[in-house]
């Protein structure tokens, strides 16, 4: 079974899947090695970069609990939520999409990569719509508007770190789809699985890390300090 | 026989010019075929340049602090510029001088030669790093020289985020941006050296160099982001308003200090740990002997990286940290000592009983050592939480790191500069200036800094240029040791140049040594290799010194 | 626009992804979870409930979604790593705040 999904791993590759061998690299096997090893070393860099954002929200949990707690609360835990929905789901069309990519079946990995950018395009749409009813609601203190919370100003650096974090991961989404959208493009042409099938599975990596980053994000922020 | 050690035993001398197949340097000359290239040898020149300038911006900031300091009233510049000079100091031989200095240029060139690869695994990501190194630290520099920054290279909050009102944020920016640099460059490493080593180059088959370039890389990865999300943090909030450690709010800017150290201590070891790399390839050479105790260095060098993640509060003793922490920090900091002091007795015993040569490399080696040994126990004063109390934040902090940085890094910089200068160049520098100016550096170095020992423990602050009069005589001594050092620096920079024309041609192998890159010409074709290395040798494979009675030679 | 012989049914292509379908299945029940415990019946217990859930969530995207397992040993070593680190940063720094 699992090797069977691993057609990665360069044993039985259906016809017309594959890789080009750049000249630095002796083989296809070492090829793909590196590349996967690449992605997972800049995912490492991203764990990190989001971590430092944790600890602040652990921090400001230890020295202001009550203030956090207050805080949360006026987060838009349901659009959190259904947003959190919406990347599982989008990670389950990118499966799709590396799935269809090992065998060789164009057609469906392109609806499962369109499928895949249309599911980040609506979480960016949903975060949009979240952030403008922060502002509805006067939760927006770096705006020279009045401040819901004022009397209480240590809720003021949670709120900052929400947005900070949240606009972080937007921003990756962001890039995420349009890369996406840009592979797609390249990948519509009939060849593309002969030569760049690894692009697919490397994309994939880094898709299910911003979905896997999104669900701490969504836990650590939105709901534990509530 | 395998072709690699033919080449060993049988250094061919290279073949006249004409009829030489074209070397990396001679095989185009477009300005287009340098600056668009992905070879990882012109690339390892490229950030070489780019290094230097950032140097001697860096020198000449120093200079003109030991300049001010002649004067014990703070009369040569005003407060304000003074901030602004060693700002400009810290800044840039932090981040645009010591952090990439030997990775970028050395390991850059020499990890795929050392392990037997045709390049890097991500040639034009090699590349797009020097072009984000560069970006960034000229649009700091520009911003530190024309509108001058008054943080220090730390910009701890409050200071840089509320109540300085120097040009904080560009210089930021560009501190961010060279970090992905950083990312990028500790990246391609991590990969080539798992995934392109060649046939039977093992992990105990790489050189020491390569191993501690691995920690180096891992380190740029594990700690480089978090330095960033703190400097982002930093930006947002002085630039928007959007923040978590304005304390009129509630915020904690200790908080801050935990994010920066967490990067910045490891930093320490990404400058520290290349140069025991250059060190434990110039040793074993010069002394033509076996390193001793192989593997033990190999682990005392993932031991430093993976220990140097968790003594970060040693720099935040006196700043509020609980009592707790601050115990558990200076305890763990004490254990940093022991893989430090494993490669110390190593490189010690690899020399002993050597057929020692005291060529140039092999000077500043020797001096690395010494320097890093006094720099590296002054350390141990500094872990200690009493005595870390009294001189926190004075001359002897800056002469210690001093002893670690420059009488470290700086030295096996220049020390593997001139041992790798012929692979490089092709070309021999002139051997009698190499000795007089690492000789002159030597001196000069400990004639700046150890006054600065005796200035911290008598209570000179650092970052003021206003002391009291007593400290006027210490402090001409080291700037007087400034000038020497500043001699020492220039005589490599002229006739390292010169010999690019002039030097004598050099072969393959001159210095005798071992490892993979010295099986290729000097300078290496553009794909290293002629045919892929096939490698059936143990690293260091120094012929055995003749026995003798205790065989001490023989371990190893 | 129709398939080529060559490709399955939506069916076909599900066929070929049960462990990912479950994966999104169990994600899905994770975040139900969280949102229960933590926004519509929240007790004491919740939080710590809630980081173990957390927990098994992350674990299940690394191993079914991202594939982990099946990864060469050095990368299994990385994803692991990456969370050691983050553990040790969050820890050393917490135990600041714990012991002022």
């Amino acid at each position: 079974m699992t090797t069977a999904r691993r057609m990665s791993a360069s044993v039985a590759a259906p016809e017309g899947v594959g890789i080009e061998v750049a000249e630095q690299f002796a083989d296809a096997t070492q090829q793909r090695h590196a590349a996967q090893l690449g992605m997972w070393a800049w995912l490492l860099t991203e764990l990190l970069l989001f971590a430092g954002l944790f600890l602040c929200a652990a921090v400001l949990h230890v020295t202001h609990p009550a203030a956090v707690a207050r805080a949360a609360r006026h987060l838009k835990v349901w659009i959190g939520a259904a947003n959190t929905a919406v990347l599982i789901c989008s990670s389950l069309t990118m499966t799709g999409a590396i799935t269809a990519s090992r065998h060789g079946w164009r057609r469906w990995m392109l609806r499962c990569l369109l499928a895949t950018a249309a599911l980040g395009t609506l979480f960016l749409l949903l975060k949009g719509f979240e952030y403008y009813q922060d502002y509805l609601e006067h939760m927006t203190p770096f705006l020279d508007r009045p401040y819901a919370l004022a009397g209480e100003p240590a809720t003021r650096l949670y709120i900052d770190l929400y947005f900070l974090t949240t606009a972080l991961h937007a921003l990756h989404l962001t890039t995420g789809v349009a890369i996406l959208l840009g592979m797609t493009w390249i990948a519509r042409k009939p060849r593309f699985l002969h030569r760049h099938q690894n692009w697919i599975e490397v994309y994939g990596l880094y898709w299910h890390f911003i979905d896997l980053i999104w669900i701490m994000v969504f836990t650590l922020i939105y709901v534990v300090p509530r | 026989m395998s072709t690699s050690e033919r080449a060993f035993r049988d250094p061919a001398p290279a073949p006249a010019t004409i009829g030489r197949p074209p070397d990396y340097l001679h095989e185009s000359h477009t300005l287009r075929s340098w600056f668009l290239t992905t070879d990882h040898k012109r690339i390892a020149l490229l950030y070489l340049a780019a290094i230097t300038a950032f140097f001697v911006v860096g020198a000449i900031a120093a200079g003109l602090i030991r300049l001010s300091l002649v004067v014990p009233n703070g009369e040569i510049f005003t407060n304000d510029t003074y901030n602004k000079i060693f700002t400009v100091h810290g800044v840039v031989m932090v981040w645009f001088f010591l952090i990439p200095s030997i990775p970028a240029t050395f390991g850059n060139f020499l990890i795929p030669l050392m392990i037997g690869a045709r390049d890097l695994a991500f040639p034009r990501l090699n590349l797009l790093s020097w072009y984000i190194f560069v970006g960034g630290a000229l649009f700091t520099l520009a911003d530190l020289i024309i509108g001058g920054v008054d943080t220090g290279w730390t910009f701890y909050a409050p200071f840089s985020t509320t109540f300085s009102n120097t040009y904080v944020i560009p210089a930021l920016i560009g501190v961010i941006i060279v970090g992905f640099s950083s990312i990028l460059t500790g990246l391609n490493f991590v990969v080539t050296i798992h995934a392109m080593r060649a046939p039977g180059m093992t992990w105990f088959r790489m050189p020491i160099f390569v191993w501690t370039h691995y920690a180096t890389s891992l380190i740029f990865l594990l700690a480089t982001p978090v330095i960033t999300i703190a400097l982002i943090l930093l930006l947002m909030e002085r630039a928007f308003g959007i923040g978590v450690f304005d304390p009129a709010l509630g915020g904690d800017p200790v908080l801050f200090e935990h994010l920066f150290w967490f990067y910045s201590h490891p930093a320490v070891y990404i400058m520290v740990l290349p140069g025991m790399g250059v060190i434990s390839e110039i040793v074993p050479a010069f002394a033509q002997k076996r390193i001793f105790g192989y593997r033990f260095i190999a682990y005392a060098t993932i031991g430093l990286a993976s220990i140097t993640f968790v003594v970060w509060g040693h720099h935040m003793f006196v700043n509020g940290i609980g009592t707790g922490a601050a115990v558990v920090f200076s305890v763990l900091s004490f254990a940093v000592a022991v893989p430090s002091a494993v490669k110390v007795y190593n490189w010690t015993a690899t020399i002993y009983k050597g057929r020692i040569r005291l060529q140039t490399p092999m000077l500043y080696a020797m001096g690395y050592i010494g320097l890093f040994v006094l720099g590296g126990l002054t350390g141990l004063f500094l872990a200690t939480l009493a005595i870390d109390e009294h001189v926190h934040g004075t001359y002897f902090v800056v002469a210690h790191f001093h002893y670690i940085m420059v009488g470290g890094t700086m030295l096996a910089f220049l020390g593997g500069l001139h041992f790798w200068w012929p692979k490089f160049t092709g070309r021999l520098y002139p051997e009698a200036w190499g000795r007089i100016s690492a000789f002159l550096i030597f001196i000069g170095f400990n004639v700046t800094f150890f006054p600065q020992f005796l200035l911290g423990y008598l209570g000179m602050p650092r970052r003021y240029h206003d002391y009291p009069p007593e400290f006027q005589l210490l402090n001409i001594l080291s700037s007087a040791g400034a000038t020497i050092l500043a001699a020492g620096y220039l005589f490599p920079m002229v006739y390292l140049i010169w010999s690019l024309w002039f030097g004598e041609r050099a072969s393959a192998n001159p210095w005798g040594a071992r490892g993979l890159e010295w099986t290729t010409p000097s300078p290496p074709p553009a794909h290293n290799f002629a045919r892929q290395p096939i490698v059936d040798f143990e690293p260091y494979a120094y012929p055995d010194p003749p026995a003798d009675d205790d065989g001490a030679a023989h371990v190893g | 626009m129709s398939a080529p012989d060559t490709e399955p049914s939506l069916g076909g292509l599900l066929r070929h992804m049960r462990v990912a379908v479950a994966a999104f299945a169990a994600l899905l029940v994770g975040l139900g979870a969280i949102v229960v415990l933590g926004v519509v019946a929240p007790s004491s217990a919740s939080s710590v409930i809630m980081l173990v859930l957390l927990a098994a969530m992350v674990a299940t995207v690394l191993l079914f979604s991202m594939e982990v397992p099946q990864e060469p040993p050095l990368t299994r070593f990385f994803s692991g790593l990456g969370f050691a680190w983050v553990a040790i940063l969050v820890g050393m720094t917490l135990l600041d705040y714990f012991t002022r």
